[in-house]
């Protein structure tokens, strides 16, 4: 791997971020190591197919867009008592036990080029542990990113037969503001001017009998890179619940993804995307079925306008232990514009064959009848077609469970619609 | 079931593939792929020189690509060693283009045709056949009143002298050309045989037209090149056969097959593969579909050590229809790896892929497709839908579709389900007074009903024939 990250990005930035967090050896010498694994690893895996590469990575511009040393972010982690939400320094201090037995153990930081350069150079993060037992909901996250780049990371760790229920926002403060960002009102700490680059790494370990729900919405700036790789770990009669909405961002990759080791484990991941101008997001879903009796559940919904593209790829590898598996996935895409396109490719991986696993996807454009039928009843054009556009949301906000995120995304979705 | 279909039933099918001949050869070329090689055939054939050049610059493509190596899940074909392989041999018979009496083949040959039912089946219900033995056609008739309307059947060979400049325009150019992928340049470089088919203007062939592919050495590789061309408004199905007794080395089919659908034409292009379990079969098949032309593949996949075949249609014109269905079976030691592509190039072009596959005892069934909606191409439809039907854990069956959509007037849809065969089906068809084998193989033979049912019903039971063959042994 040649790419070239900021000059200025060397043994001595990681030394001193991690200095500045006052963090033990083990933790220097893991980003270290992520540090000089980079000449040797790919950049994340995205579909090739004859004469055309999906999503271009290899093409960002590092040497400008990543500069760790000058992060700087706004933030709110806040939950209830009876759980911990630390800071990552916090937690350095807190918490090392836990965080030298867990950190790492679910995205290996060296997976790809861009978890390690995320593992080497992230300054800023939050831990939440959930004592057994505890549940616990309303764990909220809040990240505006004032800086150039930001490289963040999340651990929750759910003890046996907790429970917990996690939001957590992205948005963009400074000089690259746009009406539609909703921290839009609060006060910019610099003033950053043109692309920036955004890194977050979230590994969810939860225990037998515990349950986890977390559910993400991305609004960054639309001169972000957003980079993210969220993946939970489900033991025994244990659940992980994703949600992910995805709106803002010039480019996203991002996966989302369980893998069910424990037997009875189950997963549910609910996408939902709105693109438009020239936004680029790429996403994948995966789940790997691990373990017996293993449930999951996919389901991605978007809608693209404009010039934007969205490149779908969703995983279900069912291995060969993995017997009474029950998998299913549905991904559909409307598209406003002839300009727009959308790539998909659901797959599914079988080696057990008591499964029972199913998949579709669907592309395809508002329907004239319906909107025939509205435009009869005294809807003018452009209303009718923004309510069929909402309408085509409801299925993936049925299902999300939390209700102020289902809230928040059903107003992105209506903001976007009116610019 | 009537009695015309009874010797199909009656017949040891294992038997009917599993012979060998001794191999009694006029020319045969040396092992492995060289420009020797190439010149050998080339002059043996008699070739005009813009073939020759053809073949070599296939020659020299072939040496620079790659072969894939990276796709997820694909057949090995590290053990494929080109090297070991011997591209060309002519089998002794006196006439060069094909006989159009059986009774002129040696015994042999004649033998071998008629153990594997193809005059029978040429008397019933074909209007014209051909029969390819090792690298060379061997038979080739065709019912006179079509020859009458203008349709030409005759092997590639003979085209290339009698056909020049039909030949010279379409042979790997525009459709599918040696650049294409590895193999396709390997085919380019060795091909010989395959059939030549000319649909004029508004003729309709009734009854279909049959090639049958047999390799009958040990280490040999088939590469017989297909060239369909259906004028406007014409009519015409195409059925390819083939076999080979099973070998310790490795034989290597690498077929090319180019079908050009003329303004409202139709054409329906059948395969029944049953390639012996050491052959690595890799082919490379396109059509291109004019105004308003429908084109039909349809593709059963039993045989073969290792298959990666991805039939694929370019609708060109408007209103261009694509029709795809396609059944794999892979049982013990084999990775079928097959699929569709379709590119909608144009407005109002259909498609539909209907892929069924079945893995057993360690087999291993791979769907791979790709559909493309160009931008431009309003009111384009698609509908993919696969089903995999498991029947044990040592197997394997994947689904890999690829969409790609830049188009918004569309209507795309995809459907994939992976089941296995139900204990309760079982028991439900077993208190019926069916035994365990009886139930499976019934089940086996709903689940591929719809592909079944698209076939002249000979092939149809043929294709039920081979599958309960391969479901025999393996239980109870």
């Amino acid at each position: 791997m040649s790419t070239q990250v900021h000059p200025a990005v060397d043994e001595s930035t990681v030394r001193q971020i991690s200095d500045d967090l006052d963090e033990p050896e083990w933790l220097l010498e893991t980003r270290l190591d992520a540090l000089a694994a980079l000449d040797d690893l790919d950049m994340p895996s995205v579909i090739r197919t004859p004469g055309r590469t999906w999503t271009n990575l290899e093409d960002l511009d590092y040497e400008t867009l990543v500069d760790p040393l000058n992060a700087a972010e706004d933030k709110d982690q806040v939950g209830p008592d009876e759980v911990d939400v630390l800071s990552w320094s916090e937690a350095v201090q807190e918490h090392e036990e836990l965080l030298k037995e867990r950190f790492g153990s679910i995205v290996d930081p060296q997976e790809n080029y861009l978890t390690a350069l995320s593992t080497a150079l992230f300054n800023t993060g939050t831990v939440v542990y959930v004592p057994e037992g505890v549940d616990a909901e309303d764990v909220k996250i809040r990240t505006e990113m004032n800086s150039r780049s930001l490289f963040n990371y999340t651990l929750v760790v759910a003890e046996e037969s907790s429970s917990v229920t996690l939001l957590e926002r992205q948005s963009t403060g400074g000089e690259a503001h746009r009406a539609s960002d909703r921290t839009s009102g609060e006060t910019a700490s610099s003033d950053i001017e043109g692309e920036r680059y955004y890194s977050g790494i979230v590994e969810i370990d939860a225990a037998e009998n515990a349950s986890v729900q977390y559910g993400a919405l991305q609004n960054l700036s639309e001169e972000t890179y957003n980079f993210t790789l969220k993946r939970g770990d489900a033991d025994t009669y244990s659940s992980i619940d994703w949600i992910e909405g995805n709106i803002g961002s010039r480019l996203t990759k991002t996966e989302v993804s369980t893998e069910l080791n424990g037997d009875s484990s189950e997963s549910q991941i609910v996408g939902a995307f709105f693109g438009h101008n020239d936004q680029h997001f790429d996403l994948d879903v995966k789940v790997w079925h691990r373990a017996e009796h293993t449930t999951a559940d996919l389901v991605t919904r978007g809608v693209i306008d404009d010039v934007a593209r969205t490149v779908y790829e969703g995983v279900q590898d069912v291995g060969s232990d993995a017997w009474d598996t029950s998998s299913y996935q549905r991904e559909n895409t409307l598209m406003l514009s002839d300009e727009s396109e959308a790539d998909a490719s659901p797959k599914l991986i079988i080696n057990n064959h008591d499964t029972e696993a199913s998949h579709s996807a669907t592309v395809g454009q508002v329907d004239q009848e319906d909107l025939l039928y509205m435009m009869a009843r005294g809807i003018g054009p452009q209303q009718a077609k923004d309510m069929l556009v909402e309408g085509f949301f409801v299925p993936v906000l049925e299902e999300v469970a939390v209700d102020e995120l289902r809230d928040d995304l059903r107003e992105n979705v209506k903001q976007r619609l009116a610019n | 079931m009537s009695s015309d279909q009874d010797h199909l039933k009656e017949t040891d099918t294992e038997e009917r593939f599993e012979f060998k001949k001794e191999e009694k050869s006029a020319v045969k070329s040396g092992k492995g792929l060289t420009e020797e090689v190439v010149r050998l055939i080339s002059d043996d054939k008699d070739e005009p020189d813009w073939m020759r050049e053809r073949r070599l610059r296939s020659l020299r493509q072939y040496k620079e690509m790659p072969l894939p190596t990276d796709w997820p899940g694909m057949p090995d074909l590290t053990k494929l060693d080109i090297g070991e392989i011997v591209p060309y041999i002519r089998p002794d018979v006196e006439k060069r283009s094909g006989a159009d009496e059986w009774e002129d083949l040696p015994n042999e040959i004649q033998d071998t045709f008629e153990k594997l039912g193809i005059p029978e089946a040429e008397r019933k219900a074909l209007s014209g056949v051909g029969a390819q033995y090792e690298s060379e056609v061997v038979y080739q008739n065709m019912q006179e009143q079509w020859e009458e309307k203008g349709v030409v059947f005759c092997n590639m060979d003979e085209a290339v002298r009698e056909h020049e400049e039909l030949v010279k325009e379409y042979f790997m150019t525009s459709c599918v050309p040696p650049s294409d992928n590895k193999f396709a340049a390997l085919h380019g470089a060795v091909w010989s045989g395959g059939s030549f088919v000319y649909v004029p203007e508004g003729v309709t062939v009734e009854m279909p037209v049959q090639a049958y592919f047999r390799m009958n050495s040990e280490g040999m590789g088939q590469f017989e090149h297909t060239l369909i061309i259906a004028e406007e408004g014409s009519e015409v199905h195409y059925i390819e056969g083939c076999s080979a007794p099973k070998y310790g080395s490795h034989n290597l089919h690498s077929g090319g097959v180019e079908v050009f659908v003329k303004e409202d034409a139709h054409v329906q292009y059948s395969t029944v593969q049953n390639w012996s379990k050491n052959t690595y079969n890799l082919n490379t098949k396109r059509a291109i579909v004019e105004k308003n032309g429908t084109m039909e593949w349809i593709s059963g996949s039993m045989g073969s050590k290792a298959t990666m075949l991805y039939p694929s249609t370019i609708l060109k014109g408007r209103g261009a229809t694509d029709n795809h269905i396609t059944i794999a079976f892979a049982g013990e030691g084999q990775n079928i790896d097959t699929g569709a592509k379709v590119y909608h190039n144009a407005p109002d072009t259909k498609s539909t892929i209907e892929s069924k596959s079945i893995s057993k005892d360690g087999g291993r069934t791979n769907y791979r497709g790709l559909v493309h909606i160009a931008d431009g191409a309003e009111n384009s439809s698609t509908a993919v839908e696969c089903d995999a039907l498991m029947f044990d854990n040592e197997s394997t069956s994947d689904t890999m579709p690829y969409m790609e959509i830049e188009e918004s007037k569309v209507n795309v849809a995809h459907e994939a389900t992976v089941g296995k065969i139900g204990d309760e089906d079982i028991f439900y068809l077993q208190s019926r007074g069916l035994d365990d084998d009886d139930a499976k193989q019934m089940i086996v033979a709903g689940f591929i009903e719809p592909i079944t049912e698209e076939l002249p019903i000979e092939y149809a039971v043929e294709l039920n024939r081979l599958i309960e063959l391969e479901m025999e042994g393996s239980l109870g």
